[in-house]
This record gives structure tokens, C-alpha cells and sequence, in this order.
């Protein structure tokens, strides 16, 4: 199938799912009645929310993953770097309502004696310059962290490795209280955002709006990279990097922009989530969560874009499932996923559908799997 | 900046030493514009190493190599040394499987090799026509909306000479481009490395001998690393350490 | 080989030299019980402070085992006087049992109206000196090390007839040096001595070098003559610049302790990283399972054979190796063989592996840390000079380099290290030769697995058992894989004790946090430098 500007059907289709779900669901939520079969739930809601932005964060990874072949194992601290900078944002915005009433403070610095406003916490309580620093402090670590890391031709596990030893590192600085981000309870206790109540049922569907639309629009730039030549190339250099090389591409370059848009991506899914799940603390940083969401994406389809999404949506529900339902059987359900997905399914479900559809319409004619990447 | 040399690719003194194990040993060689060249040795010569060099892949341990005079190839990259116009050609093809034969032409035909100006390329009518013309010239018009990886091997090598053309190099440096193909089709390669050659400079790296006759060229013989001979097949054939080399001592 | 064997000749006779060590303080002189109580008893019986102070003076001179247990029972308020009869007595620390005071025989009836012996400051000030005084003529010479100890810190005058008596019997070396440099402290400190006497005893003080003779030094008396403040001062400077070195060495020791439980976790991983270039992510369980493999042991000795626990750690050894090393040749076969070749699938699959196994020990042994209990070789320190050396830390250092050693035996020196080796080397020639490649990869597997396991037994005596115990030692084992070299044993060995030293040098600076944070960004730069690692293979074979 061969596509016409940047969508294909399957993108056209994603792009209008997710867009109607972001304006259907929270009408459901406000409009329905509560005995009504169309009513969603408050505490659906910010928990749909928060799948769209982890499906917004799983593009991100397949961003760099499947087109580029840079297995990150560290998206996971640009995700908590734009989550804690929204937090900054709220925090300041509690103003006087903290426990202690310090104007200018928040509560975690009043208890720990604080007498004035850290530099890095200056212009957080502007919206505008929060939001900016959602994107240009991933962006920013992200751009130096793979300047070295790319020029160097840091490849492979290695860099899998180094990427977890930067979130881990950072895990380790943001559970230091004297770090300034409130130590290992990090930042809670929201009041409002942008004036509006954090917990009125408007607000949150507000967030899952703008959660719904930043998916979209993530998508569309992500698809528009992927699709234009310079998509060819970054597929080029996933299969074969030193080719690349040999044609006269700089190689660096070219990773280095779609891992430095795909930090800025995962720190927009941060700041996000962190208003519609009301906490941003230091477990974000933890290496696994990163691990995890690489296998959102290996689960719906590695390279694929809607797949990872897609995946993101389904492992997060069934992880949802299995802690309510199951708890002692998740770790077991999700390790498996893990085995089952690399051994069995390596184009995930998106993979295993094409598989399926084609089969049906002629028999014979299989199809080639994807390349290993290095 | 005034030119040192003539030469379209000037190796002089040239050592790779690798953990004490010399790959190449005070190498000299010149390549003239729109030269061909064969080169030819044992193995363990320091042929593929010598294209390391030329290509940026391996900084030598001491000596020059100079391109078109006045560009330090010690001190570029490969993509930079690519840019300046040398295409090389890998022992075993290397294509980019998951992409079409079109687009694997599209990525390498001469054009601004930047990351932003591709995100906003769109395509153009000449490089439509300049891809039909090399579709045509290595016989893959029909191939074009097919995955290189579904390529036979001598159609690979052939997409990837495509592909050196398509960059519009001074220098192609190809190894071994006959290994894995029918009589016939090491002729047609011969045939269309010859054609190459009126126009660009070419350095052949390659074991088959009667390949090396059909394109009747001036031959380098390679051993331990720096030249044992140069001059026609005849001649390095009666060589007498040519002989010793290749039928041991 | 030879290496090998010196290396091990010499281990063993610093594992002789130690256990002398420990020993030798075993040989206990036996005290004849002896001294008449009568009189303290009498002036105790009186209930005045200052008789109650004479009988402390008679009580600390006496060799009377009862004399302890009267002194201890007065400075707890737990002498009890009966002001008809004026007989002592003793009541027992727990409970309303009550014993003689001079013989120390059970009474069954308490008469009635007993008074308990009154204390106010002086008085008490007079036990601890008494008690402390007494424990320089206990039989066990622990007790005399430590009140000669306790001594040097009171640098109470009136403890000095007792300690030139034990001077006069004292035969172990270590508890004659303790004594001098108590009777040191009195004469520093006391204005009687004469100038000459005190100059010698600033001396000793100094010798001992450590934070109680640098306190001492600082606090003379105002009344000192000069010579004396000079020599103090003097000392005071000697004593500082020694003691920055031991904290120095301190740290090196702590360093090389942490670097040495690196090497034990991260030395499976050379194996599994550095030779087949697979990716682990689940051998941090591997430790673990060897840790729970120690516990099970353990729980097992406990229960049906007590007389066994000293040989728990060399039991829980090959089982945790066996069991371990199954698990990873399952692993191996199971899963890892369809991957190779494919590094990041490996380390995805692979670490779905090490979240089945948490949960599984989770399911069966709780998520609460197991108590796993050390031998007592395990146990208790030595000082040399400044330096507390503890026998765990000690026995992991050795225990590691023996694995370090060994492994590097069997790579170099059997088959199947040649086997290993080959496959390494050239996959399909190793094939093409002969060699069940399938069968060697899964051996190899099994044996970094089972490297995993031990050192999951040895890591038992030094962190909590619970089933994240694995997930603390992943990152910190890749970072020393990397750091010393893919595929390099020796890189391994390097990378782990410098990144230990270095962590432990920079915590004094930098805290511990902080000392780890810079640790790993100086690593992520480093193999930005060198991807390879410290000790990288160079050249064509890199390339294949």
C-alpha cells in the first residue's frame, strides 16, 4: 500500500479514533447520567488519561526504536522531567493554601527550612515558561546526552546500558531531598491549573482532551519525520548504520534529531499525566518503568508508530486488570509478555493483524520479517 | 589552497598498525582522475584496509592521503569523504533491505545530505528522471517498487553499483564485485565498470583473475601491506616475487 | 596455573595467620576465688556515702568473683541492706530472687524490711571506677582489654594499684600494651607523677594514636608544664597526620570490600556479556536464587541438624551453584538460544525472565527480607592499627578473588574453556570442528548463572535477602562489565575494585548519594571516550 502525503488509512484511522474518544468520552462523563449505559465513570476518566499519555510516550520510543534502532532504556526520565516540570507549575500555583500557608514556598520546602525560592524553581509560576520547560528540558539533556553519545558511536547495548545509567542516576539525585524537588515524595497535593479547579469533572475533561489532541498531534509529527526522506535515511541507518555512513549522511545528525523530538514527545506525555494523576515523584526515574514501556511497543508492533500506541493502551488495561483482579499474577503476566512478544510475536499485534488480513486475501506470500537492529 | 599533487588520490607512507600487528606498511599509491585500477593480493594484503583509510573508516598510525590535492583525508569522516565524491562498494552488498530498489537509488543520488533540508524534501522531476536512467543502466527497471531484500545476489551487487553511481563520485572504490556471480553477469559488471571508468576514476579491488583481464587495466599488486608491483596483468604476472607471493616460498 | 597456586597457598596462610589471631586470646588463666568480703561488707552495711565509697576501694582490690557481682548490684540500686541483721544481700537482675552477698547462696525467705544500698554521684562515680577496676583482673582478657579501655577514658587515679597489679600477671601481649597506655593516661593527667614520668607517658599515649589519645592530649590539665603541653601538642600533630592516612586506608579497605562484592556480581555477567555476548538482565535473580538457596539451607540445618550451621555457608555453596546453574541452562535453552545474535531482543525477553522469577520467590517465601544467619567465623572484627577490619568483609574479598581465580582456570585450562573459547571465536568453524555448539552455549550460560548463585550465597551475610536483592546489583554489574572491557576477565577484576575505591573515596567528599551519581556519569562519559572499556580487544577481530 502505497500512501499519498503522510497518512495512510491505518494513520487516518487512529487520528479519528483518538480524536473522537477525546471529545466523546468526556462528554459521556458530564452529560450522561450516572445510571445511563453511555456514562463513564470519574475515575475512568483520568485513568483513560493517563493511557493516552503513556500511548503518546510508547510513540515517542518507537520514534527512536523502531525507525532508528536506538533502544532507549532511559525515556523514562524525559517522561519525569516534563512531569515534574508541570509539577513545578502546580506547586507554585497551591500559593497560600499549603499546610504551612507560605505564600511563595511550597510545603516541602517550608518543613525542610528553606528560606527562599530555589534559582530553578524562578518562573514556574508562569504557565507559558512551564510549559516551555516541558519540552526544553528533556529536549535540552536529551540533545547533550546523545551529542556525546552519538558522536562517540555509542551503539547497541551499550547505549541501552548508558540510557539506564542516566535515569538511574537520576533517580538517585531526585530522591535526595536536598535536590529541591521534594525528596522521595516528590510533588503532590495540586490545587489548580491555569485558575481551574484540578478536581472538578470539567478540568479533567479538559486534560483528557488535551491528552487525546497532544496524542494526535504526536502522531502526525512522528508520521510526517517517518515518511519524508528524512524517515528513509533514519530507516537506513537502523539497517544499516555504516552504509549510511558511506553515502555521505551524518549518521549522528540524523539520530540525534529524532532522539532529541522523541525526549521532547515523552516530556509532553509527562506533563500531561501529571495533572490527571495528581503526584510526580522519583519512582518515575526508576529503570524499570523504563524497560516497560519499551515493551508496550515491542507488544503492539516495533516500528509501526500506531502499534506502539496501541500497545501502550493495551498492556496499561491489563495491567490495570491484573492489580485489581490478579496482584500476585501481573509480574508473572508481564514477564511473559516480555518472552512471548520477543520469541513469538517480533512484529507485535499490528504485525500479527497484517499477517492475519493478508493471509486472508491470498494465500500464500509470506512476509518478510523485519530486520534485526544492532 | 594550492594542490600538492596532480593526483585524484594521493597515499603516501601509509601504516595501520593494529596491537602491534602492521595491516598496512608505508603504502604509496596514486590514482589519476578518471583512472581504473585493479588491485589484487593475498589475503591479509591490506586491500579492504587500504579502503578503510581512503574512506575514513581507519585513521592510519602515520603517512598522507590526499584527495584531489588538497582535502586531508586522515583528518574527515566518512560522510564528509563521501560528500567530497567517493563512493565505495562493499565486499558483500550491502543495500538497504527494507527499502524499495527506488528508494535505496533515492538515498543515495546526489543531493543536500543535511537532516532538516530532508525532512522538508519533497520530490523532484529530475531525480525521478535520474533514477530511471540508473534503473535502466543496471537493469532493475522492472525491480523498482520491490524490497532490495527480496533481491537476488548479483541484482544486489548491481543495486549497489547503482547506488555508487547515483552519487556522482570522482573515485569508486568497489571490492570484489564479481564474487557470487555468473559468467555472464561478471562480463555485463566488467563491461559496465569499463563505462564507469571513461568518466570517473575506479579502483577494483578483486581475486578473479580473468575478471581482472577482461578490464585491462594497469594492476597493483598488494602484499603485506604496502606494494609489491604495478604495471600491466602481464607484467606483474611474470613478476618473479609475484610469484613466490601467490605460489608461496 | 602456578599463579593460581601461589595465589591460593597464600590465601590460606593468611586464613591460618587470622584464625591464630583470633584464637590465641583463648588461653584463659584460671583465678582462684579468695579475699575476704567481710569488711566492705561491714562499711556497706553502715548505708553512709562515704563508707559505702571505702568499701567500693576495699571491694575493687579484692579477687573475690563475688566482689563483681556486689559492685554491678550497687550501681544498679539492686543491694539491698537489712538494717537489723546488717546482713547484704543481692537481688537478681530479673525478678525478686535473692542471694547472699559474700557467698553468693540463694536465701528463700527475704526477711522482711530489706533497704536498698543508698548512691548519690560520688558514689557511683566509685562503682564504674570499682567495676572498672575488677574487670582488669577478670579471666577472660576481652574483659581486660576493655576495662583497660574504660580506664584510659576515666584516667581515674585510684585505679592505678589495681592496674600495676594486672601489669605485673599480664601475659598477653595486646592486654599488657592496653595497660600501659591506661596507666599512661593516669600519669599524664595527674599532677602528683613526676615531669620525667609524664614526658614517657605522652608518649605511649601518642603511640596508641587513635581519637581517645588525641582527646587526652587536648584536654591536659591547665596546671601541665610547659614541656609537657609541648610534647602533647607535638603529639596532637603526629597523631592527626596518622590518623588522615588510616582514614585514608579506611577507605580503600571499605572500597575494596564493595569492589570485591562488584566483582562477585558482575563476574556471571563477564561471562554471559563478555564471552556470548548475551545480555542478562535476569542475573541480578540469579543472585538472588543463590541468596534464597542459603536461606533454604540455613532453615534446613536449623530445624533437623544445629551442629551443622558452622558448615551452612560451604553447603549452601555447590547447591546454590547447581541449582542456579540449572536454572540458567533452562533459561538458556528455553529461550535465549532463538535470540542470539539479536542483543536488545535478549535483553527484553531476559528481563521478562528476571520479573517471573521475583514474583515466583515473592509467591513462595513472602516479599519480607529472610534471615540468614552467619556462621560464627562470619562474625566480630580485628583492629590493625586504625583499622577495623570485619571477618564478613574479609572472607567476601578472599571468596571473591578464589572465584576470580578459578574461573580464569577453567576458561584457560580445560576443555571446556577451550570449547567456550572457540565458539566465541568463530561460531560455525567451531561447528564445522566438531563442537556441540548448542551444548556449549548452554554450559556456558549454566556456569555464568551458577557464578551468579554463589555469589548470591556470599552476599547473603552482607545485604537483605528479599526478592529485589537481585535488582540492587544489575546496573552496578553492567557498569563494571563495560567500564573494564567486554569479553575481558581481567578488565572485569579492574573495573570492579577501581569503581569500589573510587566510590568509597568519594563519599567523605561527596556523600554516598552523590559519590554514586558521579561514578555513573564519569562512566557514561567514559565509554563515550572508549565504547570498548578499559581493557578493549583492538583491531580486525573487534570488527567481525
Amino acid at each position: 500500500m502505497r500512501s499519498l502525503g503522510i497518512l495512510d488509512r491505518r494513520g487516518l484511522i487512529f487520528i479519528v479514533l483518538v480524536l473522537a474518544a477525546g471529545v466523546l468520552i468526556p462528554l459521556a462523563n458530564l452529560l450522561a447520567p450516572a445510571g445511563s449505559p453511555f456514562h463513564v465513570s470519574d475515575y475512568l476518566v483520568p485513568l483513560l488519561g493517563k493511557y493516552l499519555c503513556y500511548a503518546l510516550l510508547a510513540v515517542a520510543v518507537d520514534l527512536v526504536w523502531g525507525y532508528c534502532g536506538v533502544l532507549s532504556l532511559g525515556h523514562g526520565a524525559f517522561f519525569a522531567l516534563g512531569g515534574y516540570a508541570m509539577g513545578m507549575y502546580l506547586m507554585r500555583q497551591i500559593g497560600p493554601r499549603g499546610v504551612y500557608g507560605n505564600p511563595v514556598l511550597p510545603d516541602f520546602m517550608v518543613f525542610l527550612n528553606y528560606k527562599e525560592l530555589p534559582w530553578f524553581w524562578l518562573g514556574f509560576d508562569h504557565f507559558a515558561f512551564a510549559a516551555l520547560m516541558v519540552l526544553v528540558v528533556p529536549g535540552l539533556l536529551a540533545f547533550a546526552f546523545g551529542w556525546f553519545a552519538f558522536r562517540s558511536r555509542v551503539t547497541g547495548v551499550y547505549l541501552s546500558i548508558i540510557t539506564q545509567a542516566m535515569t538511574f542516576a537520576l533517580m538517585l539525585a531526585f530522591f535526595r531531598n536536598d535536590m529541591g524537588f521534594g525528596g522521595n515524595n516528590g510533588l503532590t497535593d495540586f490545587k489548580d491549573i491555569l485558575g481551574f479547579s484540578i478536581t472538578a469533572g470539567t478540568t479533567r475533561g479538559a486534560l483528557f482532551f488535551a491528552s487525546a489532541v497532544a496524542l494526535a498531534a504526536g502522531y502526525l509529527l512522528c508520521r510526517a519525520l517517518v515518511t519524508s526522506k528524512y524517515g528513509k535515511v533514519l530507516v537506513a541507518v537502523r539497517d544499516a548504520e555504516s552504509r549510511t555512513r558511506f553515502l555521505g549522511y551524518k549518521v549522528a545528525n540524523y539520530k540525534l534529531l529524532a532522539w532529541t523530538v522523541s525526549a521532547m514527545l515523552a516530556g509532553v506525555a509527562g506533563a500531561l499525566y501529571v495533572p490527571q494523576v495528581g503526584i510526580i515523584n522519583p519512582g518515575e526515574f526508576a529503570p524499570a518503568n523504563s524497560i516497560e514501556m519499551v515493551i508496550w511497543v515491542a507488544v503492539g508492533g516495533r516500528g509501526t508508530l500506531v502499534g506502539a500506541a496501541l500497545g501502550a493502551l493495551v498492556v496499561n488495561a491489563g495491567k490495570t486488570w491484573f492489580t485489581g483482579a490478579l496482584p500476585e499474577a501481573w509480574l508473572f503476566a508481564l514477564g511473559a509478555l516480555f518472552v512471548v512478544v520477543t520469541l513469538f510475536m517480533p512484529r507485535g499485534i499490528i504485525g500479527l493483524w497484517g499477517d492475519l488480513t493478508s493471509r486472508l486475501r491470498k494465500p500464500a506470500g509470506p512476509v518478510p520479517a523485519p530486520k534485526p537492529a544492532e | 589552497m594550492e594542490p600538492v599533487t596532480q593526483s585524484l588520490l594521493y597515499l603516501d607512507d601509509i601504516s595501520v598498525v593494529f596491537d602491534g600487528f602492521r595491516a598496512l606498511n608505508k603504502l604509496s599509491l596514486t590514482i589519476e582522475e578518471a583512472e581504473m585500477r585493479a588491485i589484487i593480493g593475498p589475503n591479509g594484503a591490506g586491500k579492504t584496509t587500504m579502503m578503510d583509510v581512503i574512506t575514513g573508516k581507519t585513521r592510519p598510525t602515520a603517512g598522507e592521503a590526499l584527495f584531489a590535492g588538497i582535502y586531508d583525508l586522515t583528518t574527515l569522516d566518512e560522510a564528509d569523504i563521501a560528500q567530497l565524491g567517493i563512493g565505495r562498494k562493499f565486499q558483500t552488498p550491502t543495500v538497504f533491505d527494507m527499502h524499495t530498489v527506488e528508494d535505496n537509488l533515492l538515498l543515495a543520488v546526489k543531493a543536500d545530505r543535511r537532516a532538516f533540508a530532508n525532512i522538508y524534501w519533497r520530490r523532484r522531476a529530475h531525480e525521478r528522471a535520474r533514477i530511471d536512467e540508473l534503473l535502466e543502466r543496471i537493469r532493475l527497471k522492472d525491480q523498482r517498487f520491490r524490497k532490495a531484500s527480496e533481491l537476488s545476489h548479483g541484482q544486489k551487487q548491481w543495486l549497489e553499483i547503482g547506488m555508487l553511481l547515483a552519487q556522482e563520485p570522482r573515485l569508486l572504490l568497489v571490492d570484489e564485485p564479481a564474487a557470487g556471480m555468473t559468467d555472464q553477469e561478471t562480463a555485463d559488471t566488467a563491461e559496465l565498470l569499463r563505462d564507469i571508468a571513461k568518466t570517473r576514476a575506479v579502483v577494483v579491488v578483486e581475486h578473479d583473475m580473468q575478471f581482472v583481464r577482461d578490464l585491462d587495466v594497469k594492476v597493483t599488486v598488494l602484499h603485506e601491506g604496502s606494494v609489491l608491483a604495478e604495471g600491466s596483468l602481464d607484467q606483474v604476472s611474470a613478476n618473479e616475487r609475484v610469484i613466490e607471493v601467490y605460489l608461496g616460498r | 596455573m602456578r599463579l593460581f597456586r601461589r595465589l591460593l597457598s597464600a590465601a590460606l596462610l593468611l586464613a591460618a595467620a587470622l584464625l591464630i589471631a583470633w584464637a590465641a586470646p583463648a588461653s584463659v588463666r584460671a583465678q582462684t576465688a579468695g579475699g575476704d568480703l567481710a569488711p566492705a561488707l561491714a562499711k556497706i552495711a553502715a548505708d553512709s556515702y562515704s563508707d559505702t565509697e571505702a568499701a567500693l576501694v576495699l571491694l575493687s582490690a579484692s579477687t573475690n568473683p563475688q566482689a563483681g557481682v556486689i559492685v554491678a548490684a550497687l550501681s544498679d540500686g539492686r543491694l539491698l541492706v537489712d538494717p537489723a541483721t546488717k546482713a547484704v544481700y543481692v537481688r537478681a537482675k530479673a525478678g525478686d530472687a535473692l542471694a547472699d552477698a559474700a557467698t553468693g547462696a540463694a536465701v528463700s525467705v527475704a526477711p522482711a524490711g530489706l533497704k536498698p544500698v543508698r548512691l548519690n554521684n560520688r558514689v557511683r562515680r566509685a562503682a564504674e571506677a570499682a567495676a572498672g577496676a575488677l574487670s582488669l583482673l577478670a579471666p577472660d582478657p576481652a574483659k581486660r582489654l576493655e576495662a583497660a579501655g574504660a580506664v584510659f577514658k576515666s584516667r581515674d587515679a585510684a585505679a592505678l594499684p589495681t592496674l600495676d597489679a594486672a601489669l605485673a600477671k599480664e601475659t598477653v601481649p595486646q592486654v599488657r600494651d592496653a595497660l600501659q597506655q591506661a596507666k599512661a593516661a593516669i600519669l599524664v593527667t595527674s599532677s602528683s607523677a613526676s615531669e620525667a614520668d609524664r614526658l614517657a607517658a605522652v608518649n605511649l599515649v601518642v603511640a596508641r594514636g587513635d581519637q581517645e589519645a588525641l582527646a587526652l592530649l587536648a584536654n591536659l590539665p591547665a596546671d601541665a608544664p610547659a614541656s609537657l603541653k609541648a610534647a602533647a601538642a607535638n603529639g596532637i600533630a603526629k597523631i592527626n597526620r596518622s590518623l588522615a592516612i588510616w582514614s585514608v586506608a579506611q577507605n580503600v579497605w571499605y572500597g575494596l570490600s564493595l569492589g570485591s562484592v562488584l566483582l562477585l556480581a558482575a563476574i556471571g555477567l563477564a561471562i554471559t556479556f563478555g564471552v556470548m555476548g548475551v545480555i542478562n538482565m535476569a542475573h541480578g535473580e540469579m543472585v538472588m536464587l543463590g541468596a534464597y538457596t542459603t536461606y533454604v539451607v540455613q532453615d534446613a540445618i536449623r530445624t533437623d541438624a544445629p551442629w551443622l550451621f558452622g558448615w551452612s555457608l560451604a553447603i549452601a555453596l555447590p547447591l546454590a551453584f547447581l541449582f542456579t546453574g540449572v536454572v540458567g541452562i533452562v533459561i538458556e535453552r528455553t529461550v535465549i538460544r532463538f535470540l542470539y545474535g539479536r542483543p536488545l531482543e535478549t535483553l527484553l525477553a531476559t528481563w521478562g525472565i528476571s520479573l517471573m522469577l521475583q514474583q515466583a520467590v515473592r509467591s513462595v517465601f513472602g516479599p519480607t527480607n529472610k534471615e540468614v544467619g552467619a556462621p560464627s567465623w562470619m562474625s566480630g572484627a580485628f583492629q590493625v592499627g586504625q583499622l577495623s577490619i570485619t571477618y564478613n568483609r574479609l572472607w567476601i574479598i578472599v571468596f571473591a578473588l578464589l572465584v576470580f581465580f578459578a574461573l580464569l582456570v577453567v576458561l584457560k585450562r580445560t576443555s571446556l574453556g577451550l570449547y567456550v573459547r572457540a565458539v566465541t571465536q568463530n561460531r560455525r568453524m567451531a561447528a564445522a570442528m566438531g563442537i556441540r555448539t548448542g551444548r556449549i552455549d548452554a554450559l556456558t550460560f549454566g556456569l555464568g548463572s551458577g557464578i551468579a548463585g554463589i555469589a548470591g550465597v556470599a552476599l547473603s551475610q552482607i545485604d537483605n535477602v528479599s526478592p529485589n536483592l537481585g535488582q540492587g546489583y544489575i546496573i552496578d554489574s553492567f557498569m563494571v562489565v563495560v567500564f573494564g572491557g567486554v569479553g575481558n576477565l581481567w578488565g572485569t577484576l579492574v573495573g570492579a575494585l577501581t569503581l569500589g575505591v573510587a566510590n568509597k573515596l568519594l563519599e567523605p567528599f561527596a556523600g554516598a548519594v552523590l559519590g554514586k551519581i558521579a561514578l555513573l556519569v564519569f562512566i557514561i562519559l567514559f565509554i563515550q571516550k572508549r565504547p570498548r572499556g578499559l581493557f578493549a580487544l583492538k583491531g580486525r577481530s573487534v570488527e567481525a
